[in-house]
């Protein structure tokens, strides 16, 4: 997929948070070796589906923000894996704060110091699981246009945010009713001037009144005996609030520079998508909270850190000529008038506040994807079904397809492919120097990097990242399979015996799979390895003959570490009869 | 613009693989057409086009002076200028390339790999184009941000997008949105070695800024002339001045021109035209002019008791805006549509329109629908003042809409959004509402066809489906001229002139620069 021409730059910048992964936990256990951003999706590494995703926008200036521990590998994968290399563009930076740990939450992460120092203008936040059919440049341009004329002006404090979710249901094979939700209310925005033109996601963007997470909403609720309470003053400002619980947080923020110093006020903000975003959208309505944010000394430049020259400059311009205010399409505001003072002589000169113009708060919008299965996809991958859901989805694409995220090849040339073994050309994804052995039958499947397959095995819904190794007759049905993990098979190459002894002695000791443990090196055709929806860790060896459905394979932190089974002329050493 | 265009579209022609029978009946038959269009313009050619002002304005094309070379040239040309428009087959690409000259040369490319929903339309057939109008369409209007010059400052890209989706509307606000852009675009600028920034910034930075936003709209009157100012402005700078002077200079005249051409000149008009709102009053207006309203808001503020009319038409209901700005200062506003015109014209005691130009005939070029009220309230025997900054005076001249007008997309004139399996929708109200309006001002728009007798009784076409009812044509034109006799005076910050000094005042505030 070349990019024809770079796109104009937006004048924005990128922050992409390559976190832990909680609940990818099988894969990711040792953030040293393997961070989440790096695991393989449809055979390319996470991390790089927003960096394409932000060029294609034409941002390049793109910050990657880990935590210390993953920073080695990461930036080694930036450097070595081809995916990686082959995106145009400079390389992204690496950020690994100091203070940052693991656990840290997405708004304290915003006000380290060194996060602080990198942001310099209009910001984009990203997280590393982020997916997206959706051009990035069609939602910019609705943040663009949609910010308040002149808000051009690269210093201005009065640009919106606009946030991206997605519906959980209605995605044919994609959707599933597990999935994490946030409730989000909105209300619609002004009518759009004319028609806008064919492809334009106006019609989507609506503003974000409201919006938490399931959880906290599920803790409102029992606080409150099932019900949510809602303040007046919403339904004051805006009667036609809608509200949707299935909907998630795509965590893609479009932000202008001043939240940077939003957040650096508020200690107390975890979280981008709970606490800045769900603040500032209380802080559009309701009275007096937005001073309490300290949004008002934000908003009029106050900067608590060093300041930009020309700043001060621009904010007078801004007052002296507003082009909205000249714009035909636009209507004045009420005019500020002094209350009058009724009860002056009662209450006193001191009760008499000084009477400001009620602070605006810029809008915080959102583009709400249309629930649709003809939609475009866009999806966070969170949890190991997503993995595979997006994975397959992603083989689904043919070479011809509009989509960005299409390989040009379903199966690389270099892969080597027995004889009489069929895969389906158009579900199925097999990456470089792969090698399948004969009378092979795969289908709905990926298949990574390096994976040697034997023969007569039989690949259904099953993603299997770079380096494993799949035995003999080995059939697999919906399982994940970590890098370089080995699914022995019946017979494999005596060769390879005590390799096989090895597995023998890590699932006796880690694995759950109830393995009929008869067969250590016996090659009968009864003994098969059948697995259906499983989760295999990374470097975890599967011993022939296990039958296991649903099961999670992985070894057990307590027992000898990663290191033992981490690497398999590691393992050869160890290995005791 | 058209014959500027016209080379690479003949080769884009040529180069055409297969073109099937019918397609060459069909282009054929345009062509006819075309030429029909053509014949009947240059009739009326010899009365314009003084070639002394147009030489001035060379650089700028805008698609209007493409239009008075069209009749200058269109003896020895006709042949060539007539076959490539209505015969436009590739939709969008195609007509992409018609900017020939003023694009960057990488777009139509880029443009067919990225954009996927427009190229999901139907092709474009000759009946997306009014002929007699062809000239006026713009360049294909920017549907995305693909394939723009990765030059163009990003101030400068979303002050497009803005002004494409009509956030920013109307002719002064354009042109003080665009200097501001231009400001920071500049001071973005550095110089690359061996060259100089006066011979540089122009030529290399700052037309990538001016095609873009031209891409998204073609430019009004007072950004054709606020750029010329900065152009000559940064040509005439001394060229060994260091670099950021030179960018802060230009920055602060920049400042100074919005302050002195736009800003005190409002306050300037609006002083005095508020003194032609007395008590008991009854001001009419149409549409939303920023003057204008800043004179009637200036007149409430005095105290002066009178009431407003404002007069509003589709798509762009620009005098909700205005009503309801009145309505939040606490006037007495009565909001009329168009239709209601000749009704509440009685009523009023004036007249007060806002102008995206004035003419050098002393013609008033305005939001389309202006002429009528205009020729309504001198029936009617009510003065029409016309509020205008100098920095809208126009070299040009024209005697009707035709010949200066600017082609907004014909969808906006649609009245919801395209839903997604179209439904049986009441389309014969819309549809003859739309033929209608656009009839009137236009004076040109191909007669409307019922829906209903289209070749496809199955399926009732609605006013979505214009593109593909044969006989139907939507014209959405921006702007009319309203001739010089139905204006009683211009005031402008020189002071309350007669439409015929307007060329006396253009050549003061736009040439003496």
């Amino acid at each position: 997929m070349p990019h024809a021409t770079h796109p104009p730059s937006p004048g924005l910048q990128a922050l992409i948070f390559c976190g832990p992964g909680l609940s990818l936990n099988t894969f990711t256990s040792t953030p040293s070796t393997l961070p989440k951003c790096l695991l393989p999706v449809a055979n390319r590494p996470m991390l790089w589906y927003p960096l394409d995703w932000c060029h294609r926008m034409g941002i390049y200036d793109i910050t990657l923000v880990t935590p210390p521990d993953a920073a080695p590998p990461l930036e080694a994968a930036l450097r070595s894996h081809p995916s990686l290399t082959s995106l145009s563009g400079p390389r992204p930076e690496v950020l690994a704060p100091k203070g940052l740990e693991m656990t840290s939450g997405t708004a304290e992460l915003l006000r380290l110091g060194e996060v602080q120092r990198v942001i310099k203008g209009d910001f984009v936040v990203l997280s590393c699981d982020f997916v997206s059919e959706v051009d990035g440049s069609r939602v910019l341009q609705q943040w663009m246009s949609l910010n308040p004329a002149l808000a051009a002006a690269s210093s201005s404090r009065r640009k919106g945010g606009l946030a991206i979710y997605y519906p959980t249901y209605g995605g044919e094979g994609i959707s599933s009713k597990r999935d994490e939700t946030d409730f989000i209310a909105t209300a619609p925005l002004s009518k759009p001037n004319v028609m806008p033109p064919m492809g334009s996601l106006r019609q989507e963007v609506e503003e974000v009144v409201m919006v938490m997470p399931t959880d906290t909403l599920n803790d409102t609720l029992n606080e409150n005996k099932q019900a949510l309470p809602i303040r007046q003053t919403l339904l004051a400002k805006h009667g036609n609030v809608k509200i949707r619980t299935k909907h998630r947080d795509a965590h893609v923020y479009f932000l202008p520079l001043w939240v940077k110093d939003f957040v650096a006020r508020n200690e107390k903000f975890d979280s981008i998508s709970e606490d800045v975003l769900g603040w500032w959208a209380k802080a559009g309505w309701q009275h007096g909270l937005a001073e309490k944010l300290g949004l008002d000394e934000v908003l009029a430049g106050k900067r608590s850190t060093e300041d930009e020259a020309g700043n001060g400059r621009s904010v007078e311009e801004e007052e002296e000529v507003d082009a909205t205010a000249l714009s035909s399409t636009k209507s004045a505001p009420a005019p500020v008038r002094q209350p009058p003072q009724a009860f002056a002589t009662r209450v006193g000169n001191s009760a008499a506040p000084p009477s400001r113009p009620k602070l605006a708060v810029p809008p915080l919008l959102a583009y709400m994807q249309p629930v649709s299965p003809a939609q475009p996809l866009i999806r966070r991958i969170d949890t190991a079904a997503q993995l595979a859901f997006i994975s397959l989805h992603i083989a689904r694409l043919q070479p011809s397809d509009p989509s960005p995220l299409a390989h040009e090849h379903k199966i690389h040339p270099s892969a080597s492919i027995g004889q009489q073994s069929r895969i389906s050309h158009e579900d199925c994804l097999i990456a470089e120097s792969v090698t399948i052995g004969i009378r092979c039958n795969i289908k709905e499947s990926v298949v990574g990097a390096n994976c040697e397959i034997g023969s007569n095995v039989r690949l259904t819904k099953c993603v299997l990242m770079d380096g494993v190794v799949v035995g003999d007759g080995v059939q697999m049905v919906g399982c994940i399979v970590g890098k370089r993990a080995r699914v022995e098979g019946t017979s494999t190459a005596g060769s390879k015996s005590g390799v096989a002894e090895v597995e023998g002695a890590a699932v006796k000791g880690k694995g759950k799979g109830k393995q009929k443990a008869t067969a250590q090196s016996g090659g009968e055709d009864d003994n098969k390895t059948k697995l259906t929806e499983c989760e295999i860790a990374p470097f975890f060896v599967v011993e022939a003959g296990t039958e296991a459905k649903g099961e999670t394979m992985k070894a057990f932190d307590t027992e000898g570490e990663l290191g033992g089974d981490g690497e398999e002329d590691v393992g050869d050493e160890d290995d005791e009869e | 613009m058209a014959e500027q265009g016209e080379p690479a579209e003949q080769s884009k022609t040529a180069d055409e693989p297969k073109v099937s029978a019918a397609e060459l009946k069909k282009r054929a038959k345009a062509d006819k057409q075309a030429r029909r269009a053509a014949q009947k313009e240059q009739e009326k050619a010899p009365a314009e086009v003084p070639p002394a002002t147009n030489g001035a304005h060379q650089e700028h094309l805008t698609q209007a002076q493409g239009v008075q070379q069209d009749q200058k040239g269109k003896a020895t040309q006709a042949k060539g200028q007539q076959q490539p428009k209505p015969s436009k087959q590739g939709g969008q690409e195609v007509r992409q390339e018609r900017g020939g000259p003023s694009q960057p040369p990488n777009i139509p490319l880029r443009n067919k790999a990225a954009s996927t929903a427009p190229s999901k339309k139907l092709p474009k057939k000759d009946n997306t184009v009014v002929e007699l109008l062809s000239h006026l369409y713009p360049v294909q209007r920017r549907p995305n941000l693909a394939g723009v010059s990765k030059d163009v400052h990003p101030a400068v890209l979303a002050l497009g997008l803005q002004i494409s989706t009509y956030e920013i509307c109307g002719s002064s606000a354009r042109c003080v949105a665009m200097l501001l852009a231009f400001k920071e675009a500049i001071q973005a600028y550095t110089t690359p070695r061996d060259t100089s920034l006066p011979r540089h910034l122009v030529s290399h930075h700052l037309s990538p800024q001016i095609d873009y936003l031209r891409s998204c709209r073609p430019l009004a009157e007072s950004m054709g002339n606020a750029i010329r100012w900065l152009k000559k402005l940064i040509v005439e700078l001394d060229p060994d001045k260091p670099e950021h002077e030179a960018k802060d200079f230009v920055c602060e005249e920049i400042d100074r021109f919005v302050h002195e051409r736009i800003t005190v000149t409002d306050q300037a008009i609006a002083a005095s035209a508020q003194d032609q709102i007395r008590n008991d009053s009854v001001v009419l207006t149409y549409a939303k002019s920023a003057i204008v309203e800043k004179t009637i808001l200036q007149a409430h503020e005095q105290g002066t008791r009178f009431r407003v009319i404002v007069v509003d038409s589709r798509p762009l209901f620009e005098g909700k805006r205005l009503a309801t700005s009145l309505m939040r200062a606490g006037l007495e506003a009565q909001y009329v549509p168009f239709s209601g015109l000749a009704h509440v014209v009685k009523d009023a005691t004036l007249v007060l329109l806002g102008a995206h130009s004035m003419l050098s005939n002393g013609r008033l070029q305005s939001r389309v629908g202006t002429a009528s009220v205009a020729l309504r309230a001198h029936k009617a025997d009510v003065p029409v003042i016309v509020c205008c900054e100098s920095v809208k005076f126009s070299g040009k001249v024209a005697l009707d809409s035709i010949v200066l007008n600017e082609i907004a997309p014909p969808e906006e004139l649609l009245l919801s959004p395209i839903p997604e399996k179209s439904p049986n929708h009441p389309a014969g109200v819309a549809t003859t509402a739309v033929t209608g309006k656009s009839a009137a001002p236009g004076k040109s728009a191909a007669p409307g066809k019922d829906a209903s007798e289209d070749d496809e009784p199955a399926k009732l076409k609605t006013l979505h489906d214009w593109n593909s009812i044969p006989n139907l044509r939507l014209l959405n034109p921006m702007y009319d001229i309203t001739p010089a006799e139905y204006i009683r005076m211009v005031i402008c910050e020189y002071g309350s002139v007669p439409p015929s000094s307007v060329p006396v005042v253009h050549r003061l505030a736009n040439e003496g620069m």
